[in-house]
């Protein structure tokens, strides 16, 4: 025992066995949430059970399995409930999805193992995916085309042609309203802005106001041309309808405009149910969240995490590699470039919030207020940079993340040989022409591992930006078509946050849970993609700049 | 080996005490130099003649690569040191404070002890002054980069691969780039730290050719601990023990009959 101990064998397991347990550690953790959140878009079948309570009453139910669990009996027993005959030591509870949200109440309900008569799986049972309430469970046995009422054999396949009319016209509709009509509305409010403009500073002529007036109306006029449209792009969108006889036995109309998608999950085969998943995973990035984001995709979610943290790179490496140069270059060795750097150092253990109260007082209030007084008094008291923005969220966290790139960009300075620099510096050139062509080349692989660390840092943060920026809902994207297509001062939304608003703050629980496992993947998938991204850039600085040492 | 000696032999012996104006390159005048307070170098006095090889020899620490490193200003890198003297260098005082540094270093150059290429290409590195210089012109950057790489002996070895890392060169080569790096800008006085110190034997003997081409246009100061790199290629030596210049002489006379004892204890391996 005493000399295996001194082999040093004991070491080697013991480090190895750290080094296996984070190892199994993060894949667990990566496994668990990929499995919870992608199986989500998996077209799970739909069964139907017939059930009899203790009671003696029957109904059917018709769902989807959501989660089983073993409930021991006593538990049951001493909640209320009654068994005919002794189930033994424990009952099978299943949790079931059962959708028509309007009609029963709740969409989820547990029912237990003992209560089942019979169950099935029958082929003719459809999903319908809605735009409201969430899914639809039934058998449709009807469709309605223009007033029309369709019975019979050919009623899937017309079901899905009109489907497909019917979200072609509503996807037309939401085009127009978004583009077309969202573009006159920023204009209308850009008058409205520049006549108040003119009238604050006292310049507000008859012509001017005529020519406003003018075009005011032009695009008034343009408007009712198109909420024309609008209004009969929807009507056809709504003409035609489905009749689905739900668990119940009620036969209910439901109007195709409302509905996204219609399967037959239990119909479909392997492949089938493959490419109902990717189209899926599809929907879940491109769209937009509906149902207060408990239903629908997280595509501004995703688009506002990528462009802030894509804003916050830029802002923060040339700070950080400008106050690296200085305290590494420039400044005296002293005590008081060493108590900066100490300083700088512990920045980095500040809590986040702080940082996020902080943007919130300075920027957001501060620079915010006075940018609005300065340069947009027109659109007062509404502000415009005034009031949290994907521009304050940026600073903030480029603030977060600048003793990261400082810190590092130091270490890659210091590592440069000091022959290369008296190489550059005995040629002629001045300190100021050496760091430019060959120390801050030399040194770019270590900024961009300052920067990929900073990425990792600020893409996971949430806790501040809820101060400085991030809401539950964007309206618009911080990038669009109206001038100046780039706009800093909107609010956006965000992966984290998503996650949490989902997760804690959504009224369906059941129906928010594998949304929740779904974005915390999909924001592990972006960090990673982003880190990445930054880290193949890093290999090639490095290629390129392989220093002298070896 | 025999086309170095007979150089050596052939160059006319010359009056380093009273060495004419146009001859001398660089007069140094009573320098002495401490590191915080450390005195490092005690009164030197000399002139270096133009078109001339000039080796410094002596044990390590004596100053000798100090002493070189004043001659561009290098030591001005060093913030506790501090130097009192002058050199000049046409009449001038280069630590004078009207003196641009950068100025000087281009007409001093220097090349140092480790090959020190930079992270570019071999072409780059060549241009790097010239650029610094705000030489664009594409012709004119060629024509410069062929004829310096050709006066360091190194064309015909890189001429196919003039765009590639210079880090994919051999130690030799590299050495040989970061002279005609030093050459390209056409210095007056070029200063090599012990340039063949960290090469093989082979690297060492075309590195030491290449000095004796270098004089007929450049004045050449060597440091070496090596007494038979400096007997080989050098015109003149100065031999220096604890930082003061203790002989100064045509290298026949330093090797075959010094004047001072410690010279000859040095010359013959008594110490050093």
């Amino acid at each position: 025992m005493g000399k295996w101990f001194k082999s040093g064998s004991p070491w080697i397991w013991m480090t190895g066995g750290a080094v296996s347990l984070s190892l199994i550690a993060v894949l667990g953790l990566l496994l668990l949430i990929a499995w919870r959140g992608l199986s989500y878009f998996w077209p799970a079948t739909v069964y139907q059970w017939e059930l009899q309570n203790q009671q003696g009453e029957r109904s059917i139910l018709i769902g989807e399995i959501y989660d089983v669990e073993e409930v021991p009996t006593e538990r049951l027993v001493s909640a209320g409930h009654k068994f005919n005959e002794h189930p033994g030591d424990t009952v099978k509870r299943y949790l079931v999805k059962t959708g028509n949200r309007e009609f029963v109440g709740l969409d989820f309900r547990w029912i237990l193992a003992t209560d089942i008569i019979s169950r099935e799986e029958p082929s003719d049972v459809a999903v319908l995916e809605r735009t409201k309430n969430g899914n639809f469970y039934g058998y449709p046995i009807a469709v309605v085309e223009a007033g029309k009422r369709i019975d019979g054999e050919g009623v899937q396949e017309k079901l899905m042609q009109l489907i497909e009319r019917s979200s072609d016209l509503t996807a037309r509709a939401l085009d127009l309203q978004k583009s077309d009509i969202g573009t006159i509305n920023y204009e209308l409010e850009r008058l409205r802005l520049k006549e108040r403009g003119y009238e604050l500073d006292g310049d507000l002529t008859a012509t001017r106001k005529q020519e406003i007036i003018d075009q005011t109306k032009q695009l008034n006029d343009d408007y009712l041309v198109l909420e024309k449209e609008l209004f009969s792009l929807r009507d056809q969108a709504g003409r035609d309808a489905v009749i689905v006889k739900d668990m119940r036995g009620q036969d209910v109309t439901l109007k195709l405009d409302s509905i996204i998608d219609v399967s037959y999950t239990n119909r479909l085969s392997a492949i089938e149910k493959v490419g109902h998943w990717f189209v899926g995973v599809g929907r879940f990035l491109s769209d937009d969240p509906r149902e207060a984001n408990t239903e629908g995709g997280v595509f501004p979610a995703i688009f506002g995490t990528v462009f802030m943290v894509m804003l916050m790179a830029v802002i923060v490496t040339p700070f950080g590699v400008v106050a690296a140069i200085y305290l590494h270059e420039y400044a005296k060795k002293g005590p008081i470039t060493k108590m900066i750097r100490i300083a700088v150092i512990n920045l980095a253990g500040v809590p986040s919030i702080v940082y996020g109260v902080f943007g919130l007082g300075f920027f957001v209030y501060m620079v915010g207020g006075s940018l609005d007084q300065l340069f947009y008094p027109e659109a007062l008291p509404a502000p415009t940079f005034g009031s949290p923005g994907v521009i304050w969220s940026a600073l903030t966290l480029a603030i977060l993340t600048l003793p990261v790139v400082i810190v590092s960009t130091e270490e890659g300075l210091s590592r440069i040989p000091s022959a290369v620099r008296q190489g550059s510096l005995a040629l002629g050139a001045t300190k100021a022409e050496t760091l430019w062509r060959i120390v801050i080349p030399m040194a770019s692989p270590a900024i961009m591992t300052g920067l990929i660390l900073a990425v990792a840092r600020a893409a996971g943060e949430v806790a501040p930006l809820m101060l400085v920026g991030v809401v539950k809902l964007a309206p618009t994207l911080p990038i669009d078509m109206n001038f100046p297509f780039v706009h800093l001062e909107r609010k956006f939304m965000h992966l984290g946050f998503h996650i949490y608003d989902v997760g804690f703050q959504s009224p369906n629980v059941e129906a928010a849970r594998p949304l929740v496992y779904a974005t915390s993947f999909l924001l592990v998938s972006v960090i990673v993609a982003l880190n990445l991204t930054a880290i193949s850039v890093r290999n090639h600085l490095r290629e390129k700049f392989r220093s002298l040492e070896h | 080996m025999i086309a170095i000696d007979s150089s050596v032999m052939n160059t006319p012996k010359i009056d380093l005490e009273n060495l004419s104006q146009e001859q001398t390159a660089l007069e140094i005048r009573d320098l002495n130099l401490s590191y915080g307070d450390k005195q490092a170098l005690f009164n030197v006095s000399m002139k270096i003649p133009k078109k001339q090889v000039t080796a410094f020899i002596g044990p390590s620490g004596c100053g000798k690569s100090t002493l070189l490193r004043c001659i561009n200003r290098m030591n001005d890198l060093v913030e506790t040191c501090n130097i009192q003297g002058e050199i000049l260098l046409h009449g001038q005082n280069i630590y004078d404070k009207k003196v641009d540094v950068a100025a000087l270093r281009r007409n001093v150059g220097m090349v140092f002890q480790r090959p020190n290429p930079f992270p570019k290409s071999i072409y780059e590195n060549v241009v790097y002054g010239l650029r610094l210089q705000g030489v664009n012109d594409r012709r004119k950057l060629d024509e410069a980069a062929e004829r310096s790489l050709r006066g360091a002996a190194i064309w015909d070895e890189v001429k196919d691969r003039l765009h590639d890392n210079a880090f994919g060169l051999s130690g030799g080569q590299q050495q040989r780039l970061v002279i005609a790096r030093a050459i390209a800008i056409e210095p007056e006085v070029l200063l090599l730290d012990e340039p063949t110190s960290a090469l093989d034997p082979i690297s060492t003997l075309t590195i030491e050719e290449l000095i004796s081409d270098l004089k007929s246009k450049y004045t050449v100061v060597i440091v070496t601990h090596n007494m038979q790199q400096a007997a080989r290629v050098s015109d003149q030596t100065a031999f220096m023990y604890m930082g003061e210049l203790i002989e100064y002489a045509d290298t026949n006379t330093i090797f075959t009959t010094p004047t001072k004892r410690k010279t000859e204890d040095y010359i013959t391996g008594r110490y050093g």
